[in-house]
C-alpha cells in the first residue's frame, strides 16, 4: 500500500466515524428536556425544574446549557452515565437514558440561543 | 432514584446554600487570571485534541456553577488533565475571581 492510499483510507475511516456517530432529534430533545417521566414511566423531575426555561435560567450552581456544543454536553452526559464525573443529583438522572436520548438532549441544546459564548471576543 | 419533590427540594437547598456561603468574586481580578482561559476557550470550534470535542463555551456561564468545576478539577474529581494542571495553581478566591469574571460577560 502506497502511503497515499494509506493515508486515504485513514481520512475515509474518521470520516466514517463522523457519519456513524449518532444525529440528534431536537424535537425529541425537546421532549426529554421537559418530560417528568423517564424511558420506563417512571416520575422524574424534568431536566428542566433545574436547568430553567429553554436551559438558559438554570437555578443558582446548575450549568446554562443553551448554545452549548453538543459533543461536549454528550461527553457529559456519558460521563455521568458511567460514573466518570461523579454529581448525586446527575447520577440520579442520566440512570434510564439512552444513546438516543443523549444524543436528542445534546442535539436540542445546541439548537438553542442562550448566553454562554466562547471567549473570543474577550481576548486581550 | 431520587423522587422528584425530594429532587427539586435538593436543587432549592443547593440554590439557597450557593448564595451566602461564598464570597463574591472580583471581576477585574478574575480578568487577568482568565488571560490563560482564551488560549483554548478563547477559539470559537477550538477542538480538544482527544477525546476531539469543542472546548466548551464558559462566557456568561452561571457563577456558582463554573467555581463548582473549577473546584473539581482541582481536586481531581473531574478528569481533563489540562483543566486540573491549570486549576492546581489557583486559591479559592482566584476560582471566585475567575467565576465571576466569566459569568459577567455579555456576548460581543
Amino acid at each position: 500500500m502506497t502511503l497515499r492510499t494509506a493515508t486515504f483510507l485513514v481520512v475515509l475511516a474518521f470520516s466514517a466515524a463522523a457519519i456513524a456517530a449518532p444525529k440528534g432529534n431536537v424535537a425529541a430533545g425537546k421532549k426529554a428536556y421537559e418530560s417528568t417521566v423517564n424511558s420506563k414511566g417512571e416520575a422524574k423531575a424534568a431536566c428542566s425544574s433545574c436547568h430553567g426555561k429553554g436551559a438558559n435560567q438554570p437555578l443558582e450552581g446548575m450549568p446554562k446549557l443553551a448554545g452549548q456544543y453538543p459533543e461536549y454536553l454528550a461527553k457529559a452526559l456519558n460521563e455521568y452515565r458511567s460514573g466518570k464525573r461523579k454529581n448525586a443529583i446527575m447520577a440520579g438522572q442520566v440512570v434510564d437514558l439512552t444513546d438516543a436520548d443523549v444524543a436528542n438532549l445534546s442535539a436540542y441544546f445546541g439548537s438553542l440561543k442562550g448566553d454562554i459564548h466562547d471567549l473570543s471576543g474577550h481576548a486581550r | 432514584m431520587m423522587k422528584p419533590a425530594v429532587l427539586f427540594v435538593t436543587c432549592l437547598a443547593l440554590s439557597a446554600l450557593a448564595g451566602p456561603v461564598f464570597a463574591k468574586g472580583d471581576i477585574a481580578k478574575g480578568k487577568t487570571l482568565a488571560y490563560t482561559c482564551t488560549g483554548c476557550h478563547g477559539i470559537a470550534e477550538y477542538k480538544n485534541a482527544y477525546p476531539s470535542y469543542r472546548v466548551p463555551k464558559i462566557g456568561g456561564q452561571n457563577e456558582q456553577y463554573l467555581i463548582a468545576a473549577l473546584t473539581g478539577y482541582k481536586k481531581r474529581e473531574r478528569n481533563h488533565p489540562t483543566m486540573q494542571a491549570q486549576a492546581q495553581s489557583y486559591s479559592d478566591e482566584d476560582i471566585a475571581n475567575i467565576a465571576a469574571y466569566l459569568a459577567s460577560l455579555k456576548t460581543k
